[in-house]
């Protein structure tokens, strides 16, 4: 059933592609034709793109240099959200939390960055030919696959210091400091939150480190050991530069990832980024702007500028792919 | 040749057979060391950043409270829709009258499970009194705050009788349809309608509220500790200490939270029995800082020292973990709102005590209506304003309060109509001053900085100081 459906679908395509040629194949030269019917092709999409993704990315630009009442203000909104506490707050440093939510972007990026990508690395490497290992791999995928803001609600819990597993893990072996809740604490609520989210997100390095191996081939392993090079060594000189493509790929996705956070935080924290603004993203203080404030234009300024940061990590890796 | 063979052939045999070690050892012996690594590094990490303990006598030393920084130097030196709290996913429920006359008209309100069993009666004798069916749907005020602004700029409404915060009615008269002529203040409770005025115009309606009286107790547990309900400050203190020192208990005080809003109706409740209802209806209105020394002081001579002391538990889940917690005995006092009295098995246990007024200071208790209001798109204004004239009425508000758990605003629902419960906490409003809840009424994002800052101070008292600067931050100018 489902075949000849597609069937009918491509057979109504092909007849709309040949009407087209022939469209095109009455009127201009062979150039013009194919260039007619490549702006045939391509307008559909462009056009989407145009409407869904041009214009709001334009749109949102314009608002941000509006306050909230519509009046005209230049680069006002970007000043007074880089010049914000809310943003950067490191006034007396070193000092307890909040550090602001750009420095809170930073930190997750620090932590949780190589944390999750060399975990990933490091089991995909372990699990390598191992059997049972698809097991192993669907159960750490699994954090994958979880919508976030239930694994911000299942933080809450983890965390928690009366029922949490963590609290109860370091107060039973004698470290009664870290035996209370960690997310009712601003010096451990952002800890505890990119520690869990190292566990959501591990799944992803893992699974494309497991694809990126399987490309590489065998002979090259037993040239090595043929050569007498250590496992570290074979791993430094033959596997990480060969696994390389895959690195750059985690890497900038996770880096886009956590710049964008927003949703794990929201769950496990409040509107705010939880107990003093501790855990407070760049995300949630554009939602805070949009939806509690309603100042559109100060939102606007740091989905642009949010997107900017966005961009300086995508532009990495198009190079590279562009360079290849 | 036999001997070649024979060899070939277990060589063959022995390739066919062979898999690759199976590495189970491994496995296993990698993911223990996944799991001590990455939990010693992230104790490591967490250990140097977490702060040092208290280095003051806890006041209730019996307890396992907060106690995380010591408190500051005292002042000898220098609701709400947010009660709603967690709900269940957006559900609706359609009253079919026996007749159809007209159209149906959609209330949207954040009341779900038990709340909204006491809300059906309201409802359902709407339909049958006037015929018109009404959908009902549950979003709550977060989802709304979302959902309103983009539904109103493009001309549209998820209802035609929406419950919501009063800051938001009163932000958005331009999107509301007018009720100057439809209401008056003559029908409610002193103050009701204030918060959803703008300059002399109303655009929103109240229906009952919730009060947040102060704290509960059980008084199977009262009695069978021979506890007393305190009369002075020293008594409450004294009834602190004595509870800490009860075999099981916690701390004498459980304190809920989900997004900060309980530990805000604790905070109110200090500053309107300390400061008085004056200093709460300033701290609303802008007109005092929160830094000023006299605020400073409820904080510093009574809040604080209870906190550091351990009388309060850190904030725990206000609907799941606080509330059965308190319940079963690990802590004796729960400070909440009215409508907790739908949320416990027996309410004839239930027992509530404001905190002792200081003799001469003119007190207030937190009133937190439910306010309402039609938006500019119904496209069903005559039923809508129908419904809305019914849920301001004595009438619609007396069936609400018969199910418990609210205090009616409009005049004239009599005392006998209200539960046995709900009768002792309408009279502790007797004599104080009725105010309206301090955070939604300037509601932005003063209101969840409030929160997330009381969060903090409930675990670091120590940084009081900081926490009263970055909530007179947040104050909206005036």
């Amino acid at each position: 059933m489902i075949r000849l459906r597609i069937e009918g679908v491509t057979r109504v395509l092909r007849r709309l592609r040949d009407r087209a040629r022939r469209f095109f194949e009455r009127r201009g030269s062979l150039r013009a034709r194919k260039a007619g019917l490549r702006v045939a092709f391509f307008a559909p999409a462009l056009l989407l793109l145009v409407l869904f993704v041009g214009y709001p990315v334009l749109a949102t630009i314009g608002v941000s240099f509006f306050d909230a009442n519509g009046h005209f203000v230049g680069f006002a909104n970007y000043g007074n959200v880089l010049g914000s506490p809310d943003t950067i707050n490191l006034n007396g440093f070193p000092k307890p939390p909040p550090y602001g939510t750009l420095i809170n972007n930073a930190i997750w990026i620090a932590i949780h960055l190589p944390l999750s990508v060399f975990l990933g690395m490091w089991l995909a490497l372990v699990l390598q030919e191992v059997r049972g290992a698809v097991w192993v791999k669907t159960a750490i995928f699994i954090g994958m696959v979880t919508p976030l803001v239930i694994g911000g609600i299942m933080m809450l819990y983890v965390f928690d210091g009366a029922v949490g597993i963590v609290p109860r893990f370091f107060d039973s072996i004698g470290i009664h400091a870290l035996g209370n809740g960690w997310l009712q604490r601003p010096t451990t609520l952002l800890f505890g939150l990119i520690f869990g989210s190292v566990w959501l997100w591990t799944g992803f390095s893992l699974i494309v480190y497991s694809a990126g191996l399987t490309t590489i081939p065998k002979e090259y392993w037993e040239a090595a050991k043929i050569d007498g090079a250590s496992t570290l060594r074979t791993f430094t000189h033959v596997t990480f530069p060969l696994l390389k493509p895959m690195t750059i790929v985690v890497v900038t996705m996770s880096i886009l990832w956590e710049l964008k956070i927003f949703d794990l935080v929201f769950g496990a924290t409040s509107p705010n980024g939880g107990v003093g603004g501790a855990a407070d993203v760049l995300a949630m203080q554009m939602y805070r702007e949009a939806f509690v404030q309603f100042d559109s234009g100060a939102a606007a300024a740091i989905a642009t500028f949010l997107s900017l940061l966005t961009l300086v990590a995508t532009l990495f890796t198009i190079r590279y792919m562009v360079k290849r | 040749m036999a001997d070649t063979g024979s060899s070939e052939g277990a060589s063959g045999r022995s390739t066919e057979e062979y898999r690759p070690p199976s590495g189970r050892w491994k496995l296993l012996i990698a993911i223990v060391a996944v799991l001590v690594v990455t939990n010693f590094v992230t104790g490591l990490t967490a250990y140097y950043l977490a702060q040092s303990p208290a280095a003051t006598v806890p006041l209730c030393a019996g307890g396992g409270g907060v106690r995380s920084s010591a408190a500051p130097s005292t002042s000898n030196g220098p609701s709400s829709v947010a009660a709603a709290g967690a709900s269940p996913p957006v559900f609706t429920f359609h009253f079919e009258p026996p007749y159809h006359t007209t159209q149906a008209t959609i209330t949207v309100s954040p009341w779900a499970g038990a709340e909204f069993e006491g809300f059906r009666p309201v409802l359902e004798n709407f339909t049958a009194k006037t015929g018109i069916p009404v959908t009902y749907e549950n979003l709550r005020q977060e989802q709304l705050t979302q959902i309103l602004p983009a539904q109103f700029a493009s001309g549209q409404t998820p209802g035609d009788v929406i419950f919501m915060v009063s800051s938001f009615i009163k932000a958005n008269p331009q999107h509301i349809i007018k009720e100057t002529s439809n209401i008056s203040d003559s029908a409610f409770i002193p103050g009701s309608l204030d918060p959803v005025k703008v300059g002399s115009d109303v655009y929103g309606g109240v229906y009952t509220g919730k009060v947040k009286p102060g704290f509960w107790y059980r008084k199977s547990f009262f009695n069978a500790h021979n506890l007393t309900v305190p009369t002075t400050y020293a008594d409450f203190k004294a009834l602190l200490v004595t509870i800490s020192k009860i075999k099981g208990i916690r701390t004498p005080i459980v304190s809920g939270d989900s997004v900060g809003w309980p530990l805000s109706d604790i905070v109110e409740h200090f500053i309107a029995t300390y400061g008085g209802a004056s200093m709460h209806r300033a701290l609303t209105n802008g007109t005092k800082h929160w830094t000023d020394p006299d605020v400073r002081a409820i904080f510093t001579d009574r809040l604080v020292p209870l906190l550091a002391g351990g009388c309060f538990s850190e904030p725990l889940e206000w609907n799941t973990v606080a509330l059965t917690n308190w319940w079963h005995g690990l802590h004796a006092l729960y400070f909440m709102g009215s409508w907790i009295t739908g949320l416990v098995d027996n309410t004839t246990d239930l027992g509530v005590f404001s905190l002792p007024p200081p003799t001469g200071t003119s007190t207030g208790i937190v009133f937190a209506g439910d306010y309402f209001f039609i938006p500019k798109y119904t496209t069903h204004l005559t039923e809508a304003q129908q419904l809305f004239g019914y849920l301001a009425s004595k009438d619609g508000q007396t069936i609400q309060v018969e199910q418990g758990g609210h205090i009616a605003t409009a005049l004239g629902v009599p005392l006998s109509d209200y539960p046995a419960v709900d009768r002792g906490v309408a009279q502790l409003m007797n004599g104080v001053q009725i105010l309206s809840d301090l955070d939604d009424t300037i509601g932005g994002q003063f209101q969840t900085n409030f929160w997330s800052q009381l969060q903090l101070l409930w675990v670091s008292p120590g940084q009081l100081d900081a926490v009263l600067a970055s909530i007179q931050s947040k104050m909206p100018a005036s």
